[in-house]
């Protein structure tokens, strides 16, 4: 009765062509990147996807309860600002700094999240009100990059915690086993309720309000995380640090087989949309594309790996 | 003895628009109570006042005597009321068993699921109303009925005090209704009170104690079969409000020999994967033809493949002695083969535009127009069409989401008659559409078809096709099995066929 293994399944799955597109970039990325499999190139990548990856994960979780966070980019970059205002040279000035970035990302989640479960306006302007918003904190503070970050600060997140094992992939197996353990709880399946059908979730008594605050809250925790390593690889604060991750989460989250209208999908998918973009970056570059030609790849494909996100539910349909 | 549940002038408006004047009701430990009324009475409004998932404006609801306000959902689950949703309450992409277990999921102290225990609520849950799906299934894959199967077993499961069923024989077939009745008898000798609402008054009258009638919001009159005979008259007069109705629900349609009548439609060894296995059948002109049998056994395909929304496997569609395809539902369109889809607000109109712009549309989309939309004309159409469906209110403006149910359904019908239908695919017409309304339906269908409209009509409800029929397919796994024409079509006959005995 466990574990039946059915190809139909599998195939069907919605995450199952991020799977493939995740395969053949992988593929392709090695084939143009000479040291692809070399200790240094594999943690200079991981440094480069991690933030990506983990905005990814936030955003998934917002659309899996039928929502989405266009402020996400806009916090980080606040929180990159905050950070790189207040930080001083001790480690203790280092830790009280993070915990208040950190505790500043929850925050900012909870008010999302608050508006909207509570007034019920559209998220998508909801959140694009709130992301023009904290810009406009974050420029009113530091209109141009600037700020301090000290140098071991920096250091320590590209260090490894032992050879072989760099610090920032403790941030990624910390943040897995986080999720892994979240999508065992009852709440996980509040979540794919709700952003299944909201009237049918509250008939079932499931509490719709408090499950989208803590989404959002939950969503917090990886955005703080995200911002961390903005924080640390850039070394610098800078209102727009974050703006690009707000969007690429989305694209990251619906290529990972995530339905835009909520309760379908898996959150792995997020984790694979992320990669996919993080390592497409990498391909445009390795395959010598010169940069006036990147952005327009980069759409082509993005618009590629969408369609054949898609596929499924298309095949679905025409098999009615 | 005093009532278990007892609701006193209950009043609920929507934006101004009044669902609940002044409903009073009662409920005895271990009855089955009836609750009957038009579209639009206020039966679904105050099953949902008293599950909890709406305050009423005014009015006061008492439970065991003393007097409660339910808050929330929550609260009227805890104090073991249970609710069968006409609306389904079910996610879709999640599976039967996340379903079952719903918002009272079993947890460690961490909050982290317990598979096992939640699989074993699932089984024991469907074992009980035997319901045959695998709990892993999704529910988006499940048959209407066994999704409305499903919401019953989930509002078992939760084993309530009082139980409000909703509708909850709307798609479900006789077999289905069998073992439902004979769980809810058993319930009720276990002390359950039961609140039963539904269109179909013979159930009403087979299964209920008492019975109580709503219209247009309140409590008009209650009827107690232990005094009182188990009579469909007594009831009609409470629902409709009218005096004079002598006569049953449904008077029976003229037999009228069609031999003479070419053929419209001939559909020739029609076969669909798995659903449809050489089907063959031809209608003449005028004639209305019922699909008749047990729920899901492919009636709903054969229309949907005339219709252009599904493909066929093979087979042939001949109209008027000529072959024709239907790739899409545009192509059925043109050649005048309607549906009447079985999901109204879904499939059939735009509930948030008001009645002229769903009466317009199919005009507009298909027929060539001038730049500039010829309103006046269409007004005149559209005034017209209405009296001929004889819309209440007989008003363009009003939104359709503000019709009744019955009503609802007359436009969808009402959109096609200015393209000059041939043939009419009805996919269960009147699904939660009350007595009235439902005999107004099938006098405009009788009306097309007097007209020459050929009409093909699938209703889970014996009683429709007895009454409006002059030729009824039986339709058994995908073939057609028996055909019954004329005097022969009745209750024994049909229910004898359906289930293949001889």
């Amino acid at each position: 009765m466990k574990n039946r293994l059915n190809w139909k399944s599998i195939y069907q799955n919605p995450s199952f062509p991020s799977f493939l597109i995740l395969i053949a970039i992988i593929f392709l990325n090695a084939f143009l990147q000479h040291n692809f499999f070399t200790y240094r190139a594999f943690k200079s990548n991981l440094l480069t996807f991690t933030p990506l990856i983990l905005t990814s994960i936030a955003q998934g979780l917002v659309i899996l309860v039928g929502c989405v966070d266009l402020s996400l980019g806009a916090t980080i970059s606040l929180i990159t600002v905050l950070m790189a205002s207040l930080m001083g040279d001790s480690l203790l000035s280092m830790v009280i700094v993070v915990f208040i970035g950190s505790g500043l990302a929850l925050l900012m989640s909870f008010i999302n999240g608050f508006i909207i479960s509570y007034f019920g306006p559209p998220p998508l302007l909801t959140t694009y009100a709130t992301s023009v918003l904290w810009f406009g904190i974050a420029l009113f503070f530091m209109p141009t990059p600037g700020g301090y970050i000290p140098s071991h600060f920096s250091k320590m997140y590209r260090s490894d915690l032992f050879p072989g094992f760099p610090v920032v992939l403790l941030f990624l197996i910390g943040a897995f086993c986080f999720l892994f353990f979240m999508s065992k709880t009852r709440f996980f399946k509040h979540i794919y309720a709700v952003g299944g059908n909201e009237e049918a979730a509250y008939a079932n008594g499931v509490n719709v309000f408090l499950t989208k605050i803590k989404v959002f809250l939950l969503s917090g925790i990886f955005i703080a995380l995200a911002a961390i390593c903005v924080v640390a690889q850039t070394a610098t604060g800078d209102a727009r640090s974050g703006l690009s991750f707000s969007l690429n989460s989305v694209a990251a989250s619906i290529i990972g087989g995530l339905s835009f209208s909520g309760g379908r999908g898996s959150i792995i998918g997020p984790i694979m949309g992320g990669l996919i973009l993080g390592l497409l970056i990498n391909v445009l570059y390795f395959a010598n594309i010169t940069s006036f030609y990147q952005e327009f790849m980069k759409g082509i494909i993005i618009i590629f790996s969408l369609a054949v996100g898609a596929i499924p539910k298309f095949l679905k349909a025409r098999s009615l | 003895m005093s009532f278990i549940l007892e609701a006193r002038n209950l009043k609920k408006s929507f934006d101004g628009v009044v669902a609940l004047s002044d409903a009073n009701f009662t409920l005895n430990q271990g009855e089955i109570c009836g609750l009957v009324g038009a579209n639009g009475s206020g039966k679904t409004t105050f099953a949902r006042i008293i599950s909890g998932l709406m305050h009423p404006d005014s009015g006061q609801l008492y439970l065991y005597g003393s007097q409660i306000s339910l808050k929330s959902h929550l609260e009227a689950e805890r104090l073991e009321i249970s609710m069968v949703h006409q609306n389904l309450s079910l996610i879709p992409e999640m599976t039967v068993w996340e379903n079952i277990n719903l918002g009272r999921e079993f947890t460690t102290p961490l909050g982290i699921l317990k598979k096992e225990a939640a699989l074993n609520r699932a089984k024991e849950a469907l074992q009980e109303l035997q319901v045959n799906i695998s709990f892993y299934d999704k529910v988006s894959q499940l048959a209407p009925s066994d999704k409305q199967l499903l919401e019953i077993v989930k509002a078992l499961s939760r084993h309530p005090k009082i139980l409000i069923l909703d509708e909850p024989t709307a798609s479900l077939g006789f077999r289905q209704v069998d073992i439902l009745f004979e769980k809810l008898n058993q319930l009720k000798n276990n002390g359950v009170s039961v609140i039963f609402i539904s269109h179909r008054i013979w159930e009403i009258t087979k299964i209920c104690d008492r019975l109580v009638a709503f219209r247009n919001g309140t409590t008009v009159g209650e009827v107690d079969f232990h005094q009182q005979p188990r009579d469909e008259r007594l009831i009609i007069p409470l629902i409709t409000g009218k005096k004079e109705n002598e006569k049953s629900i449904h008077e029976k349609r003229s037999y009228r020999s069609f031999d003479t009548h070419q053929f419209v439609l001939e559909v020739d060894n029609l076969s669909k994967k798995e659903k449809l296995h050489n089907v063959t059948l031809k209608i003449r002109e005028g004639e209305i033809v019922g699909l008749g049998g047990l729920n899901g056994q492919g009636q709903e395909e054969i229309l949907l493949i005339l219709s252009g929304y599904l493909k066929k496997t093979s087979g042939k569609i001949k109209m008027n002695n000529q072959e024709v395809f239907l790739k899409n539902s545009g192509q059925a369109i043109k050649r005048g083969i309607f549906l009447v889809p079985g999901d109204r607000q879904k499939e059939g109109l735009f509930l948030n535009h008001n009645v002229f712009t769903n009466l317009i549309y199919p005009q507009v989309a298909l027929k060539k127009q001038k730049f500039l939309l010829p309103l006046k004309e269409l007004h005149q159409a559209v005034t017209t069409t209405i009296q001929t469906i004889s819309l209440i209110p007989p008003d363009p403006r009003k939104l359709v989401s503000h019709l009744s149910g019955g009503n609802q359904q007359k436009v969808v019908i009402g959109k096609w008659l200015s393209l000059s239908p041939k043939i009419l695919l009805l996919n269960d017409p009147t699904k939660g559409v009350d007595v009235e309304t439902r005999r107004n339906l099938y006098k405009i269908i009788a009306d097309l078809s007097n007209q020459g409209v050929s009409v093909l009509l699938y209703a889970s409800d014996n009683e429709e096709l007895i009454a409006n029929c002059d030729r009824v397919l039986i339709v058994f796994e995908g073939q057609i099995v028996e055909e019954i024409c004329g005097e022969g079509i009745c209750e024994e006959n049909l229910i004898a066929c359906s289930l293949r005995v001889q």
